[in-house]
This record gives structure tokens, C-alpha cells and sequence, in this order.
């Protein structure tokens, strides 16, 4: 196989993807060590190989002696074609032996649309896709990440999910699985033990039951297990396991950078936001940990670039400290230090310069509504002021160009907050030209993107319906015929695509079937456009008897059993129910460093739910 | 300030590395190793890393180079062995000494090139009055060149079920012929795909001497 192999990489694009050897990537021998983890990202290897939190776990579990985890990630659609003309199943980079042959195979669940690269990933693997139809000869398929907060599309597919942050419940159970190898193994009765760790939920000992007008009567759970099943967070990121190096790729990714996680969670709340809700509580790491892991992984790979990764960079409660200590060594080693989601207003002007904040990042905003009663409803504290203050201030220093960020569809969402929208843009047009000292010869452009909002798990919108395609489309309409000037450039994501987000973030078990019914007709990374086929997505539903609108259109009530019941991520349904009472008011609620809400995160104790206001 | 340069090998997974992506992972190895590379001033600033010749995807090379202009001295072995200790699989440096040729002076590559055909074959397609091939020059259109005489120098071997041949062709600035083309035309001779290892044995100047 192996030779074979060989000769297909001059055939296809970018072989480099599919070679393996880059450095700091792990080699064992496979007679030393007990468990063999495929970990598999259901992407292209650029996209996958940027992800943090497959960095973490790679080197996490490759430091233990006797587990070698390997990487695997989606093959382009050449490769993919050949590997099948030939015979060759997935394999996993480090060893190029069959996946099929490990005893896990893991996936990161980081997008909706990644579920059909899953199915096609085990398919081409050769491995059953039924957890059901998998015997002890095959491996356990497992699974974690954001999307696991509603896995239920997935069931029938995995066998083990884990929820919440990785990495203590991961190697609970490959710990667990050892013991369970030496003692003779079987797999239904070590999956009824995984079920007793914390954070690991095995959908099959717990079934669901459906009233008549197709919501679920029931989640039972079976053989005794815990009705409810609670998420995992690591306590002190200080002491947690870090990587102090990266695989560095040969070819180009989109991430290509070492990366520094600053801190979990965020103290914004913003309602749409399923990342705000699920990884609560806000802990940072401290200023010496962050120095010493940046300067570890920029002398192990030596990259030119490193950044700083949270969901809110400017939330750090001591960022001016952290980069005073970073930019210490990062200047005389010509390292660039890159800030994602920052907001530039708050910084003195000599760190600005230091940082080169405006030349490298540009200047983009995400203020996602267009009215302030919108803003207010959706909880985003982004006021115009601030947003003319501080692109006024860009102008006056030579900036030409501002990108802005909308949602459409948001709850409550009237066509006068459209017509805000563009009104937002316009303004900014006009602080550009009332600016008496911009630059000479040059016109501003602002480029304004807007998605389509998707009601996720976990947020105080769960039960809000999406709009319909014919709502959305009448808006981007609206938005369109709303711009009066050519220093716009608008563009908008396909409603479609989101359509298919909303019913597998908010779908229940009898999706598995339409999964399985696409896995047939060839379904595979629908994140890439030239992938998605949204007719045969509706023909799939059709054939399966499954309506989408039920999933994505339908105002859900309070009282209703969302399928995602029996999984606890911290936040209380009381407080999400709270939350969205307060939206439809259009009353926003204090971040979490200015009070606490209540929402139930404070269960763990840690972080900024213990720290002094 | 020293332009030194580095002779390397590009061997096994490596020959999938592309010379883009060569580039970058020279860039950080030469970083990992904490030599003291010069910088170029100015607005966006970077090492300062150039190759002779950059090898096709798929091929192999044993003496390829780098040049890298350094800030202050290091002692040559002490690079070598600096470099070797951080670079992936597959690329070793080999010596390091004062860049002593200058760019232009590269003339010609000496291959080695595994054909898995018979020699027979090799010899028959070389002993053909002229061996036409399409080639894509740099404005994207294509002329047809004859390779006949670019391998009047080469010489085959059998070994077992593959023919070797080695040969010397131009490289550099003036005229580069790729020892791919020559397979291309084999291939439409013998009406199928010839399946080839291709390795670049050294550089050469005009008067054949080596590139160093």
C-alpha cells in the first residue's frame, strides 16, 4: 500500500498535504505502545492544521509513552479520487497505516457543515459508519469540540462524545480503555464505563422518544447512567497542559503561526453567540505562563509570527502588561506579534506604533446590527460613537479602509434596522470626507459583509426561529437598494448554506438518517461552495421524510424538550429563558467583570465568577 | 555581513516539499537554529535567503544551495551542525562555506534519472534523429524544442527493470532544460505514462567545475 501511495503524490495538488514528516511531527514505534488515536479533522489539511485545539490535544497525548496519535484530515477531492481508484483507506500522516486498524478514531466538531465530512472520512476509511454495526475488531469512534453541545445528528454515528474542554476527560478514557484492553475488552461494557467520567456522553444509553406533532416526549436514560450529562472545563490554565511545539507544515495553511491561548470564555454574553455561552467561566492565564509558552513555541518552530488566541484579545485583564513582556524578546528576534478581535481604541499610542496595530491587522469592526435597539437586543456593546471615534482617528493617521461585520435575520430584526445598516456605513463614509486632513488623491472604501444569522444550542436565541430563505433574501434586497454610494462594497453570504447550519445545530436524532441518506449521494465538506449542493440537500430531507423548516423555522416554546436537554454546558435554561425575555425588551445585561447575571457558570468556582468586582 | 552558502540535500518525503514552500521552511529552520541572520531594513523586513536553483516538485537533489547573509560569524561547522539538528526529515545540510560563485555563473545540472522502462528503450528513443517536445516558456505559450542534442551527453545503464541514465543539462539564467521533458517524450513514444525518480546529483558552471 505504502508504495502505491507513493505514487499517486505527483499526481495531485499540493502532495505535501498528504506526505506526512513535517517537523515536530511525532514517529513511534507501533509495537511500544498500547493506544493508536487517529485524530481526524474533517477539513482540508490548511484548515485543519490551523486549529488550535488539535495542536493541544496532538502533543498532549503523544506525551504519553504508549499512546501515539497520529493526524488525519479530509483529502481534497483529486486525491480523494484516487486513493479510492486504488484501493488506499484513510491513513493517518505520521505512519501512513490505515486508520482502520487504530484503536480510536477521533473528530473535532468545530462546524455544522463539517458533520457530511465526517460520514465521508470513515467511508473512506472502511470503517462502518453505524456505531451499531461496529464490533470490538473496529475502532471506538469518538467525538468533541463546540458542536458536541448537540450531537445528536452524530449519534448513530459515534460511539463516545466529550463535552466541554478536553484536556483531563480525554486521557480519562483512553486511560480507562487501557485497563479495559488488559482485562479483556468489551465494548459495550467499557462504553458504560466511559459513561460514568464526567464529560463524556455515549448517546447509545440514552434514548428518545417523539410526541405526535414530531418534538421529543422523552430522553431516557438506560443501564443506570447519569440523566443528565455535564461538560468539563479545566479549572487552572496556568498548570493545564500546553504544547511547547507545533507540527510546522511544509506548504502553506491558513492559520501559519504559533499561537498563544490567552484565556477561555467571555465576559460579553452577546446573545447570539453560542462560544460566549458554552465555555464559560472567563479564566485567563497569567502574564508569565503566556510569555514562557509564546517564547517556547516561537524558538521550537521558528515562526516569524505568533498570536494571541481568545474570543476577545482586548478582555485581557492585563493586555498592556502581557505585551510590554512580549514585545520584549519579539522585537530583537523579528517575531510579529499578531492580535485577532482587538479594539484598538484602548491603547496608549506608543504601544500602538510598538505593535503596528493599523498596519498589519486593518481596521474591521464587527457591529452586527444596524441600530442601537438592535444592538441592545442582541446584548452588543458597540456603540456608533465608538465606532466613528475610532475610524475618525484612522483616517486622521492615513487609513483608507474599513471593513464592517452585519448579521441579517437577528430576532426582532425590522427593515429599519436594515436601513440602519447601511446608514451605519454611510456615516462612516461621511467621517472619512468631513475629516479635514485626509490624505490627498485618495477615496475611503467600506467594505461591508453580512451573514445570516443561525440560532445555535446553548444561547438565549435556541428557541427563536431563523428566517425563512425568502425573508433573508427580501433583506439583502432591502440592504442593497438601501446604499447610495459607490464607497460601499456589500457582500453577503449564501442564506442556503446557513439554512443547513440552522437544522444540523438545532436537529435531533432522526437527522442521522438524512446524514447517512447524503453520505450515499457523495455529501463532503459543505463549507466549500463548489461542494454544496442545496437542491440535493432538499431532495435528501424529501426522500427521508425529515421537513428542515422544523428544525430551522419553527418558534420553539419554553416548555418545550430541546434535544440537547439532558447535556449541561453550566448555563441554566432559567437564565437563557431570562436572556431572551430581556432581548425581545431590547434591555441588554452587564459583562461579567461589571456583575454577575446568574447564568450558572459560577457552579465551577473559577475564574471570573471568584474574581473580586 | 557574509553571504555564506549552504550545500544540502533534498532527499525521500522532502522532494514533495515545493520551492515555495522550501523557502518558508529554510526561513525557520535557519531560525530554529538561532543563526544570526542579517535582516533587510525597511518596511516589511526579512531574512535574507536565496537559492541557486530551484529543484521541481518530486525530484531529489544531493548538492542543492542556499545562500544566507549573516549579521555576525558563526564557524561553518557549527552552522552545519546547528542546522542538522533542527531541520525536518529529509533535508540535511551537507557544508557551509563563502559563497565563492556568483549567481549568474550557474550553467548546467548533472542528473541522475530512473526510468522504469527497459533500457532498450531509452537508447532507442536517444538514437532517434531528433526528439521534439512541447515546452511552456515563461509567457505562458508553449514552442516545441528538440532534446536531442541536450542529450548527446548521456549515458544509460540497466539496472534490473529500470533503465539509469545520467546526464548533464543547462540550468541558470540562459537556457534550462527540465530532464521531465525528456520523459514526456519517451512517454508519447512508447504510448504510456513512464514512471520516474529524478535526482540532481550537483550544479555545474560553464567550464564544468562545481557551483560553490
Amino acid at each position: 500500500m505504502k508504495q502505491k501511495l507513493e505514487n499517486l503524490f505527483l499526481q495531485v495538488q499540493k502532495p505535501a498535504r498528504y506526505t506526512g514528516g513535517e517537523l515536530n511531527s511525532v514517529t513511534k514505534d507501533p509495537d511500544q505502545v498500547a493506544v493508536r488515536f487517529a485524530f481526524c479533522f474533517p477539513d482540508l489539511y490548511e484548515v485543519g492544521m490551523s486549529h488550535l485545539g488539535m495542536k493541544i490535544l496532538y502533543s498532549q497525548f503523544n506525551n504519553e509513552p504508549d499512546v501515539w496519535c497520529e493526524r488525519v484530515f479530509a483529502p481534497d477531492t483529486d486525491m480523494e479520487q484516487l486513493m479510492r481508484e486504488n484501493e488506499i483507506p484513510l491513513y493517518g500522516l505520521e505512519s501512513r497505516d490505515p486508520i482502520r486498524t487504530f484503536d480510536f478514531i477521533g473528530f473535532t466538531l468545530q462546524y455544522e457543515l463539517s458533520f457530511t465530512g465526517i460520514l465521508n472520512m470513515l467511508d473512506l476509511a472502511g470503517v462502518p459508519l453505524r456505531a451499531a454495526d461496529r464490533t470490538e475488531q473496529h475502532p471506538l469512534v469518538v467525538a468533541g469540540g463546540p458542536c458536541a453541545c448537540n450531537p445528536e445528528p452524530l449519534t448513530d454515528f459515534v460511539d463516545i462524545f466529550f463535552l466541554g474542554e478536553g484536556e483531563e476527560v480525554d486521557l480519562e478514557v483512553i486511560n480507562l480503555y487501557k485497563e479495559h484492553k488488559q482485562k479483556g475488552y468489551n465494548k459495550k461494557a467499557f462504553l458504560r464505563a466511559c459513561a460514568d467520567i464526567e464529560g463524556v456522553y455515549v448517546p447509545s444509553l440514552y434514548d428518545v422518544s417523539y410526541k405526535e406533532d414530531g418534538t421529543i416526549a422523552a430522553i431516557t436514560p438506560l443501564d443506570g447512567v447519569e440523566p443528565v450529562v455535564r461538560k468539563r472545563i479545566i479549572k487552572d490554565l496556568d498548570t493545564c497542559y500546553y504544547p511547547e511545539s507545533f507540527v510546522v507544515p511544509y506548504t502553506d495553511i491558513v492559520f501559519d503561526r504559533a499561537q498563544s491561548e490567552i484565556f477561555r470564555g467571555c465576559i460579553r454574553g452577546c446573545r447570539f453567540c453560542q462560544a460566549g455561552f458554552i465555555y464559560r467561566p472567563v479564566r485567563e492565564k497569567s502574564v508569565d505562563t503566556i510569555d514562557r509558552q509564546s517564547h517556547d513555541l516561537c524558538r521550537n518552530t521558528g515562526y516569524e509570527e505568533f498570536s494571541l488566541s481568545s474570543l476577545s484579545t482586548s478582555d485581557y485583564t492585563k493586555l498592556e502588561e502581557l505585551l510590554d513582556r512580549l514585545l520584549d524578546w519579539a522585537e530583537q528576534e523579528h517575531t510579529n506579534i499578531s492580535l485577532p478581535s482587538l479594539r484598538v481604541d484602548g491603547f496608549s499610542e506608543e504601544l500602538a506604533n510598538r505593535l503596528n496595530v493599523l498596519r498589519r491587522a486593518g481596521l474591521t469592526f464587527a457591529p452586527e446590527a444596524g441600530t442601537q435597539r438592535l444592538r441592545d437586543a442582541i446584548n452588543k456593546n458597540l456603540t456608533e460613537d465608538e465606532i466613528l471615534d475610532t475610524v475618525t482617528k484612522a483616517f486622521k493617521g492615513g487609513w483608507t479602509a474599513v471593513k464592517l461585520y452585519f448579521m441579517l435575520g437577528l430576532p426582532t430584526e425590522t427593515m429599519e434596522d436594515i436601513e440602519g445598516i447601511a446608514g451605519l456605513g454611510q456615516k462612516v463614509v461621511n467621517a472619512f470626507y468631513t475629516n479635514p486632513d485626509k490624505p490627498k488623491g485618495k477615496g475611503v472604501t467600506v467594505s461591508m459583509s453580512t451573514s445570516c444569522f443561525v440560532p445555535k444550542p446553548f444561547t438565549p436565541f435556541q428557541w427563536e426561529p431563523q428566517d425563512t430563505l425568502e425573508q433573508l433574501r427580501e433583506k439583502q434586497q432591502h440592504l442593497v437598494s438601501s446604499i447610495h454610494t459607490k464607497k460601499i462594497s456589500l457582500s453577503y453570504h449564501d442564506a442556503k448554506t446557513s439554512f443547513l447550519e440552522a437544522v444540523l445545530a438545532r436537529g435531533d436524532r432522526r437527522l442521522c438518517a438524512v446524514l447517512e441518506a447524503g453520505n450515499k449521494r457523495g455529501f463532503n465538506l459543505d463549507s466549500w461552495s463548489e461542494h454544496f449542493d442545496f437542491d440535493a440537500w432538499m431532495a435528501v430531507f424529501e426522500e427521508c421524510g425529515v421537513d428542515p423548516t422544523f428544525y430551522a423555522n419553527r418558534r420553539r416554546p419554553y416548555d418545550e424538550i430541546l434535544p440537547w436537554d439532558h447535556l449541561d454546558y453550566g448555563v441554566t435554561k432559567a437564565f437563557l429563558i431570562n436572556e431572551s425575555k430581556l432581548a425581545h425588551e431590547a434591555t441588554t445585561t452587564p459583562n461579567c467583570r461589571q456583575a454577575c447575571s446568574g447564568c450558572g457558570a459560577a457552579c465551577w468556582k473559577e475564574g471570573v465568577c471568584v474574581e473580586k468586582r | 555581513m557574509k553571504n555564506v552558502r549552504i550545500v544540502f540535500s533534498k532527499t525521500g518525503r522532502a522532494k514533495y516539499v515545493s520551492h515555495l514552500d522550501l523557502v518558508r521552511t529554510m526561513s525557520r529552520a535557519v531560525r530554529r537554529a538561532g543563526i544570526p541572520l542579517w535582516y533587510t531594513e525597511g518596511f516589511n523586513r526579512h531574512p535574507y535567503l536565496t537559492f541557486a536553483a530551484p529543484l521541481s516538485l518530486g525530484y531529489e537533489g544531493l548538492r542543492e544551495t542556499m545562500d544566507l547573509r549573516l549579521e555576525e560569524d558563526m564557524p561553518y561547522d557549527r552552522l552545519v551542525e546547528r542546522l542538522n539538528e533542527v531541520l525536518p526529515e529529509g533535508l540535511t545540510a551537507v557544508s557551509a562555506a563563502e559563497a565563492v560563485c556568483k549567481a549568474g555563473q550557474l550553467f548546467a545540472a548533472e542528473y541522475r534519472i530512473t526510468l522504469y522502462c527497459s533500457a532498450e528503450a531509452v537508447r532507442a528513443a536517444l538514437a532517434l534523429p531528433e526528439l521534439p517536445v512541447e515546452k511552456k516558456t515563461k509567457k505562458k505559450t508553449t514552442k516545441t524544442v528538440d532534446l536531442k542534442p541536450y542529450f548527446a551527453n548521456a549515458t544509460v545503464k540497466e539496472t534490473g527493470e529500470t533503465a539509469v541514465m545520467t546526464v548533464t543539462l543547462p540550468s541558470g539564467g540562459a537556457d534550462n532544460i527540465n530532464p521531465g521533458l525528456f520523459v514526456t517524450a519517451l512517454s508519447g513514444i512508447l504510448g504510456s505514462e513512464i514512471r520516474v525518480d529524478v535526482l540532481r546529483l550537483r550544479l555545474l558552471q560553464a567550464d564544468g567545475t562545481e557551483f560553490l
